[in-house]
């Protein structure tokens, strides 16, 4: 009740004041006292009072026509009651279309314009009040998720010490197995070249390149190697030292040669045991350097100050767009898949893009497949604030120039509650 | 939009077995540089009938005039040739045209079957004026051609004609010679009819014939790359040389990316004519590009002259001079030695089939060729203004959302547009007449948000038909039986955007009459009133087909796509003008853009440069280019803004609104491969340049607007080489770099990158001219140097004229409608002045019922005066006059406006004496009533 009474009240006094001077905000009335002249606000010349909104436009900074579209350099004030006041350029007065919600602006012209500011200053305060419940959560969802982010840094820190333990450990084992082999190296040349013995279990059926390592000791299959994983399995190599010991002494046993100290197929046994197992510890520690280098290399990456981001290292989202599948995933590629089945990378991650104000508010992927024209295709991400993470929108505006809107509660900023309903209420 | 590659990229996609070549292909052809593939398009050496004609050298002509022959009613003379090498006779016929012209029509006296006759080009069959004998003996004939002592005389052996006015020859034809006449003839080698063989052997004439054949081949079949052509016609080329005595500057025939002064072709090909889709144009060379008009201009200071050859087959135009050849130094000489011979200039057409049918027109000045011209083909139709205002296009706005955005930019950055447009990707699979259903699933709000700001869009609808089963305008084209056929009577397929293609053969009225049909709003579903059309690739571009056109040997009813070839793009466009003016009931003026044409075409709407490069020669070519254009009748010209392929330096971009500003069609347009470039896209500062240019454009559109006008009431070009208003100034006669807009208006665009200054010429020994800009007051007949920046564009204010402006610049140009004027009044040495004020609702038909206000404004004596130029037309206008401008002014002591009531009243002024300029504050009278202002 309260509240409506000052609306009325506002309106009545906007009503006095605009009957003289239209196109004024109230902070520009100073200048618009009724005398017998008016001094341009620019200071630059006096003109009488009457030719203020004459529709003749003396001043050279347009001050002397608010209200009517004489100035091209002028602006008209909407007071949009009910709604945010605004300035809009001269040339939009009295030119048939309706620009302020308060239909001010077609005082004169063939316009039929409805006031529609109290609609629309529902709507946006619905809509405000939307955005402002998105951002609580989404504030609240960042915390967590940043909460999350300080652990899971630690987490990959703590794993990096441990790899590199681990290849600590590796490299003190492959000096040892590499002085080994070396001695057996030297027996060899004692003995004839046995048949096929002493096959790596660890390693059989897997190609021995560092790629078929990583598969085996990524157990979980993440696409990371943890450091329980790498010593899970490089114990398994000394667990199967061990087997294969056993294995010998039962080929030592069925052909027999009791009472000799140095057996030669032992010792043959033993030199291939020797350089496989030397190959299966450099391939081990190859594998935990290339992690470690890997891990090294993600955690170089910019993941906001609170490590905000780093939760979608590892996560891809998808969004289909008419006959295309878009796929972000972050820090690491975007990718477009036809219908048809073919992808094409739409770039690879290059750096984040912000305006100063927003560091964070644009990421850029670039060097994607060739383009026709020369030039690569490149993705421009822009993240916004929500209460989901999710891919929004997809455009291409030029030829292999994508632009992402990308939604997460990440991108949130508390400023934005800063912002509000500026209305004359 | 589009040239080859274009759809090779398509192609590429959606056909899989073919793919892998045309990716080779591709690639081949990005390896290299940015020109064109010349191969792809034939030398006047590759080219049979050229080859043939060009073969012949100057001579004595076999061709004797049979004076016994001759009829002579009062309207015509005819008379019969004959061939003494092949005795094939030929029927000359010879008309005296109303307003100073000279027909000459040469065909067949009995040709083996009709030979074609171009149709639906002239808009009446031309007036007739008596002819009469002069004298007449065994030598010749001499008539008189009406009253001013002119003549022609007609010599029989060998036969020639020549146009005297006086003692003065004007114009000689087949004085060299190189008249040629092809007959058709019965094919030897496969024809086997006893009796014909019979009569040949009796006829003399068939000997020689036989002689000719044998030495000459591409006569009954012609191989170009993969391409042949199976000509079952055999031979049909016609050739005639044309001498121009006195005169070294000649101008016309385009479309050429070529100077505005025409050069001679002695060491390399003639200028061709021959609608082709060249993909990456080269500059600055006689090849044939997307449209033709076969006319040409001859000037010297005391005469203008034209020829207009009627004919639309493959033509070739050969010029040369007795003074091309001499330097400087050499004709130096000659004028010392006083042994000059007269300069001349020799043409000669040679075209591939069809009749000689030639227009001479006579002038004597720039204008009364262009009128002459005008009451042949008719006058550039008057568009809607707002078709005159800026116009945003892209290959492609991709779907309604980019539309609208790239709508709120112009807002968000104040710059005024009133057409957006929709490249081939806005078709469901360029189905042309219809919508990509996600991209553009709801056309007709797009429209109505679009005519919510009082602006317009205009979509493109080519002439290739999908040939698919399911596609309605297909089917129907195809069960009507409306496709062009190939030789063999199926209906001819080619590649083009949406894969294969059929043609409509719009040679045909009820073709015409249904493709107009097909924009009537319940036919071409999702339109609106704001919904204007684009007709690209009519030349017609058939990429699979020889020089990426059609077979010559397709069929149009009784005639070969040989012989019609360059009117196809004219009939395009003309059948979807008139679908425009249909939907709206005859009402509404049309807007069509056609990148094809022939002489006629500006009857039809506006013409662009096709697809040109974002190079600074490209931006400079668009000058010469739309001069040639406005020459022969086409005013409503304009070049891709930035460059079509390519993209432009923001330099580049910048200084080509700042051109494109001031010439006749303003729309911005780029490749889909290019980059986005909307004005606001390069930096606060290039926008607010790009801002400020097109908002020039639009406070001068009134000026622009009655510059149509008068272009479609005169044919006389709005941009126009500075030649046509000063011809006895041999200084402009070869000026390309700058133009002017009308009369008064002096544009001398910023086209070289990094330019510091330019160099105009201003013309008119008693002539001043103001600097549009700072009023800066400059004396005629002087090349002057003006420092530039990037804000820089050289216009000139002719004194002696009045200008009007509108200076509200809006939204778009229907937002302006109602604003007041500002008069700029330019005075001349006499301190007098002249303008006009034209105003119509902009956009109806309604002008043609006497619906608008033109008024005359002068100034003489102190006093400006507005007084009724048509007495009886009407219209009420609500723009009253809001400041008068008067440049070149000396300060009065008081200033009284007198309205037709009789009523006066003082005006206040303002009187800025460091520029003599003088500012009338606020008349505040109604444009359209009588009034005057006093200055004492």
């Amino acid at each position: 009740m309260h509240f409506h009474m000052i609306i009325v009240a506002v309106f009545w006094f906007g009503f006095v004041d605009s009957r003289k001077i239209r196109g004024i905000s109230s902070s520009y009335k100073r200048f618009f006292r009724e005398r017998k002249s008016f001094l341009c606000i620019d200071g630059s010349k006096i003109i009488p009072f009457e030719q203020v909104n004459d529709d003749y436009c003396d001043c050279e900074d347009g001050s002397d026509e608010p209200g009517t579209s004489a100035c091209p350099q002028g602006r008209f004030y909407c007071t949009n009651l009910g709604f945010r006041p605004h300035y809009i350029p001269s040339s939009r007065v009295n030119d048939g279309i309706c620009d302020c919600c308060d239909a001010s602006d077609e005082y004169n012209s063939h316009a039929h314009c409805q006031n529609a500011c109290w609609n629309l200053g529902q709507r946006e305060r619905a809509y405000v009040e939307g955005q402002m419940r998105t951002l609580d959560e989404g504030l609240q969802l960042k915390q967590q998720l940043i909460e999350e982010g300080v652990l899971l840094w630690r987490e990959k820190q703590a794993q990096l010490r441990e790899l590199q333990q681990v290849a600590e450990d590796l490299q003190t084992k492959l000096e040892e197995r590499r002085s080994r082999k070396q001695e057996a190296d030297r027996l060899k040349e004692q003995t004839p070249r046995p048949p096929e013995a002493g096959d790596g279990r660890l390693f059989r059926g897997q190609n021995s390149t560092v790629t078929g390592t990583f598969k085996l000791l990524d157990s979980n299959k993440d696409g990371s190697i943890t450091v329980d994983e790498v010593q899970a399995k490089v114990a398994l190599v000394h667990d199967e030292e061990r087997v294969l010991s056993e294995d010998e002494a039962v080929i030592k046993d069925t052909h027999g040669a009791p009472g000799v100290g140095e057996d030669p197929p032992l010792k043959v046994a033993d030199r291939e045991w020797e350089a496989t197992n030397l190959k299966k510890v450099e391939e081990a520690y190859d594998t935990v350097n290339m992690e470690i280098s890997d891990l090294r290399e993600k955690l170089a990456i910019d993941y906001g100050p609170d490590w905000e981001f780093l939760f979608l290292n590892s996560q891809c989202y998808k969004l289909k767009v008419y006959e295309y599948t878009y796929t972000l995933c972050p820090f690491n590629q975007v990718t477009q898949q036809s219908t048809a089945g073919t992808e094409v990378s739409l770039g690879r991650w290059g750096m984040w893009e912000g305006p100063p104000k927003n560091q964070y508010g644009r990421m850029v992927y670039e060097n994607g497949e060739p383009c026709w024209q020369g030039g690569s295709r490149s993705t421009t991400v822009t993240l916004t604030c929500g209460t989901e993470t999710a891919l929004r929108s997809v455009k291409e505006p030029s030829k292999c120039q994508y632009i992402m809107d990308f939604q997460t509660p990440v991108a949130c900023q508390p400023v934005l509650k800063q912002r509000g309903i500026h209305s004359e209420l | 939009m589009g040239g080859v590659k274009r759809s090779i990229i398509k192609m590429a996609t959606f056909t899989g077995s073919m793919a892998p070549v045309l990716v080779l292909w591709l690639a081949m052809s990005l390896s290299g540089t940015w020109a064109v593939d010349k191969g792809n398009f034939k030398t006047c050496d590759q080219s049979a009938f050229c080859k043939r004609q060009r073969a012949l050298k100057p001579g004595d002509s076999p061709y004797r005039a049979l004076l016994e022959t001759m009829e002579l009613t009062n309207t015509r003379l005819t008379l019969q040739l004959i061939n003494d090498n092949n005795k094939v006779r030929l029927l000359l016929e010879l008309y005296r045209l109303q307003g100073n012209m000279t027909r000459v029509k040469i065909n067949e006296l009995k040709p083996l079957k009709p030979r074609f006759e171009v149709p639906d080009v002239l808009i009446t069959e031309p007036s007739t004026e008596p002819l009469s004998l002069l004298s007449q003996d065994e030598n010749g004939v001499v008539l008189s051609l009406g009253t001013e002592s002119q003549r022609v005389i007609i010599s029989a052996r060998p036969f020639r004609l020549d146009i005297m006015e006086g003692p003065e020859v004007l114009m000689s034809l087949n004085s060299r010679g190189l008249l040629a006449f092809e007959h058709l003839r019965m094919r030897k080698d496969t024809q086997a009819e006893p009796e014909g063989e019979k009569k040949e052997e009796a006829d003399p004439a068939n000997q020689a014939e036989k002689e000719e054949e044998e030495k000459v081949d591409g006569m009954w079949e012609e191989t170009f790359k993969s391409h042949s052509d199976s000509k079952p016609n055999g031979p049909s080329a016609i050739s005639l040389d044309f001498s121009l005595p006195g005169v070294e500057h000649v101008y016309g025939i385009p479309e050429h990316a070529d100077t505005l002064r025409l050069k001679t072709t002695d060491n390399g090909d003639p200028y061709r004519l021959y609608n082709l889709d060249v993909f990456q144009y080269e500059l600055y060379n006689p090849m044939a590009l997307y449209g033709a008009v076969p006319v040409m201009l001859a000037h010297k200071a005391q005469r203008t002259t034209g020829i207009f050859w009627l004919n639309a087959a493959e033509t070739w135009v050969d010029i040369s001079s007795n003074t091309a050849g001499k330097t400087v130094f050499g004709k130096m000489l000659d004028y010392v030695q006083g042994s000059s011979e007269t300069p001349q200039t020799d043409v000669r057409w040679i075209s591939e089939s069809g009749i000689i049918d030639v227009f001479i027109m006579l002038g004597p000045t720039p204008k009364d060729v262009f009128s002459q011209y005008a009451s042949l083909t008719g006058t550039q139709s008057f568009p809607p203004l707002a078709a005159v205002g800026y116009h945003q296009c892209r290959w492609n706005y991709n779907d309604q959302e980019d539309v609208a955005s790239v709508d709120a930019g112009f807002d968000e950055h104040d710059i005024p547009y009133d057409y957006i447009w929709l490249d081939i990707e806005h078709t469901d699979g360029k189905r042309y007449f219809t919508w990509d259903s996600h991209k553009f699933a709801s056309p007709k709000e797009m429209l109505q948000a679009l005519e919510d700001k009082k602006r317009k869009m205009v979509a493109i609808v080519d002439p290739h038909i999908k040939v698919d089963s399911n596609y309605k305008i297909h089917n129907e084209i195809r069960n009507k039986g409306f496709y062009i056929k190939n030789k063999d009577g199926g209906d001819y397929e080619g590649w083009c955007w949406p894969g294969s293609a059929g043609y409509p053969d719009f040679t045909r009225p009820d073709m015409r009459a249904w493709w107009a049909s097909m924009f009537a709003y319940d036919q071409y579903e999702g339109t609106a009133e704001n919904l204007y059309t684009w007709n690209d690739m009519n030349e017609p571009s058939v990429f699979n087909g020889p020089e990426v056109t059609m077979h010559k040997d397709a069929v149009h009813g009784a005639w070969e796509h040989r012989d019609v070839h360059n009117l196809y793009g004219l009939y395009v466009q003309m059948a979807t003008a008139e679908g425009q003016i249909q939907r709206s009931g005859g009402v509404e003026r049309p807007f069509v853009l056609t990148r094809a044409f022939f002489a006629g075409s500006q009857r039809y709407g506006a013409v662009w440069t096709g697809d040109n490069a974002a190079e600074w020669d490209h931006l400079k070519v668009s000058i010469p280019m739309c001069l040639s254009l406005g020459l022969v009748g086409i005013s409503f010209c304009g070049a891709d803004v930035g460059g079509f392929f390519k993209s432009p330096s923001t330099e580049l971009l910048v200084r080509w609104y700042q051109t494109g500003a001031y010439q006749p069609f303003f729309r911005a347009h780029a490749h889909l491969d290019t980059p986005r470039r909307e004005p606001w896209l390069f930096g606060p500062e290039n926008t607010a340049l790009i801002r400020d240019v097109v908002r020039q454009r639009y406070t001068l559109l009134p000026y622009w607007y009655q510059q149509f006008y008068h272009a479609y009431r005169t044919g006389e070009p709005i941009m126009r080489p500075l030649w046509v208003e000063y011809p006895q100034d041999p200084a402009t006669f070869a000026l390309d770099d700058e133009f002017l807009i009308g009369k008064d208006l002096l544009v001398h665009p910023v086209t070289e990158e990094g330019a510091r200054g330019v160099t105009a010429y201003l013309p008119g020994k008693d002539q001043v001219w103001f600097d549009v800009h700072t009023f800066q007051k400059h004396n005629g007949a002087q090349s002057l140097y003006i420092p530039v920046t990037m804000s820089s564009i050289p216009v000139f204010q002719r004194g002696g004229s009045i200008i009007p402006r509108k200076m509200r610049v809006r939204r778009s140009s229907s937002c302006m409608t109602h604003d007041p004027y500002t008069l700029y009044v330019a005075l001349n040495l006499q301190r007098t002045a002249e303008g006009e004020l034209y105003i119509d609702d902009g956009h109806t038909f309604n002008y043609e019922k006497k619906e608008f206000i033109h008024r005359r404004l002068s100034f003489a004596k102190n006093m400006l005066s507005s007084v009724n130029l048509a007495t009886d037309a009407e219209f009420s206008t609500g723009s009253w006059i809001e400041r008068i401008v008067i440049l070149g002014a000396s300060k009065p002591s008081k200033v009284t406006l007198k309205t037709a009531d009789g009523q006066e009243s003082q005006l206040e002024f303002d009187f800025d004496a460091s520029m003599s300029v003088l500012t009338l504050r606020k008349p505040g009278v109604n444009a359209g009533l009588d009034w005057n202002v006093m200055l004492q």
